[in-house]
């Protein structure tokens, strides 16, 4: 095997022009395509690992919110529990107050409806009792006691006090003033007379009297001297009776 | 193996057919790299991502001898592995010889690896620390590491010649021998041993390119050691 020179240097030579072929066409296009592509890869490593810190940082932020959130929601509950059991006892309170209130106005309106009924009651005994007595003292109405009613009629006349007698004296001064006897019998003249005489003292004056006969006064007479009238009859002292038991009945309750 | 056969002269140099032969493989793969590149994507097709896997195994495989100097050896060290292993291939296409069987391209492959071994070093390393590691550890042992790089020169140049040779010739001869198909074994073992001697060749060729280039951190760790 002989060496050559020739192709010793022409290989020498083809060699380094295949290198420089190689290293322009082939070696630094795929490296910078591969580079290019490296840097790619980073940046989508990099846009990568920046999108995973932030969803980490996001997901940091999302429990810390849920976090909040939940302490937020605990206090809210607590405050509205707290708020519930506060107006239950407001409306329990006022729920008490208003029964109560209730309470004590049917007991009022109880106790009114018990008195209502009570007095009612009163002055239907007393009516009763009113009743009955009037026909009873109808029954023992007589002139006998018409006669005791007279002289009881001159007694309160004669011993009418002095303020009493200027009143009626005051009364008797009107003009024209006739003094009216109602009688539930007949007065005979000899009466007539003598109560003529004794209203005269009282009136301070002669005036003249005009008799009537008045079977409801029961027993008794009623004297009018203008606006002073002098009740000496039993229908009168009933009604005044009745008057004051019911004047009596009414006094506790109301 | 006859000599290649002179098939016409530039002036004093002869063009052999083997130099031919170098011709038509560097215009093969001209042609192709510059087909295959021209339309690059960052989505690449089968082709690109072949290219791709081919391009970063190399780099890769500096990378693991030089971390920081794949950029910078790569056009050498990979036009060694891919011309050599071209070159090789050559060998099985009829009528064709490959041209690393021949001992004036082995060796001037060669030249270029011992030449580069030095240029690479004195460029990482500066001339004056550069040739200083001849003198390490002693500079009595100068002549030794001369001699070394002397040899393993011609075992680069001689080892790649005569596998190649060697291979082409035993296909010859079990050719003549056997007959038509008989050789297709050797043809197949043909093709592992021209991937396997481009390997050893561009490997050897970047372990003295390495060893240049950190012959000073070798230096330094020697005498470390020494002192220590």
């Amino acid at each position: 095997m002989a060496f050559d020179w020739s192709t010793f240097t022409l290989e020498i030579i083809n060699f380094l022009i295949l290198v420089w072929i190689l290293k322009r066409f082939l070696y630094h296009p795929i490296l910078r395509v591969v580079a290019r592509r490296r840097v790619g890869l980073e940046k989508v490593m990099a846009d990568a690992k920046r999108i995973e810190t932030e969803a980490g940082a996001l997901k940091q932020q999302h429990e810390r919110e849920l976090a909040q959130w939940k302490e937020e929601k605990e206090a809210a509950t607590a405050r509205l529990r707290e708020e519930l059991a506060a107006e239950r006892t407001r409306l329990m309170a006022e729920l008490e107050a208003s029964v109560a209130e209730e309470r004590e106005r049917r007991r009022v309106l109880d106790e009114r409806r018990q008195s209502d009924f009570k007095r009612a009651v009163e002055e239907q005994g007393i009516a009763q009792g009113a009743a009955f007595s009037a026909r009873l003292l109808n029954r023992v109405a007589t002139p006998e006691l018409e006669a005791r009613l007279y002289a009881l009629l001159l007694e309160d006349l004669r011993g009418l006090r002095a303020e009493s007698r200027r009143a009626v004296a005051d009364a008797a001064a009107a003009p024209g003033l006739q003094l009216k006897v109602q009688s539930a019998f007949a007065l005979d003249a000899a009466r007539r007379t003598e109560l003529a005489q004794a209203l005269a003292e009282v009136a301070g004056k002669v005036l003249p009297i005009a008799y009537d006969e008045n079977p409801e006064l029961i027993a008794g007479f009623l004297v009018s001297i203008g606006p002073w009238i002098l009740h000496a009859n039993l229908r009168d002292e009933l009604k005044f009776f009745s008057g004051a038991l019911r004047h009596a009945g009414q006094g506790p309750v109301d | 193996m006859e000599d290649a056969m002179v098939l016409f002269r530039l002036g004093p140099l002869a063009i052999t057919s083997i130099v031919v032969t170098t011709w038509g493989v560097m215009l093969v793969l001209g042609v192709f790299s510059w087909l295959a590149t021209r339309n690059l994507a960052l989505d690449p097709g089968p082709l690109q991502t072949a290219l791709e896997g081919i391009v970063s195994a190399i780099e890769e495989s500096i990378s693991n001898v030089l971390p920081d100097q794949a950029q910078r050896l790569l056009p050498f060290i990979g036009t060694l592995w891919i011309y050599i292993l071209f070159a090789n291939l050559v060998g099985i296409v009829p009528h064709l010889h490959a041209p690393t069987g021949n001992l004036s391209v082995t060796s001037g492959l060669a030249l270029l690896v011992f030449l580069s071994v030095h240029w690479f070093g004195v460029r990482s390393e500066g001339l004056r620390s550069y040739f200083k590691h001849y003198l390490s550890p002693s500079p009595l042992l100068l002549p030794f590491h001369l001699l070394s790089e002397v040899t393993r020169t011609v075992a680069l140049a001689v080892r790649l010649f005569g596998n190649i040779m060697s291979l082409e010739m035993a296909a010859l001869l079990v050719l003549l021998v056997a007959g038509l198909l008989v050789p297709v074994p050797l043809l197949m073992l043909h093709i592992a041993e021209a991937m396997v001697q481009a390997y050893i060749f561009g490997m050897l060729a970047l372990i003295y390119v390495a060893g240049a280039m950190q012959s000073q951190q070798n230096l330094d760790r020697n005498e470390e050691g020494g002192e220590a």
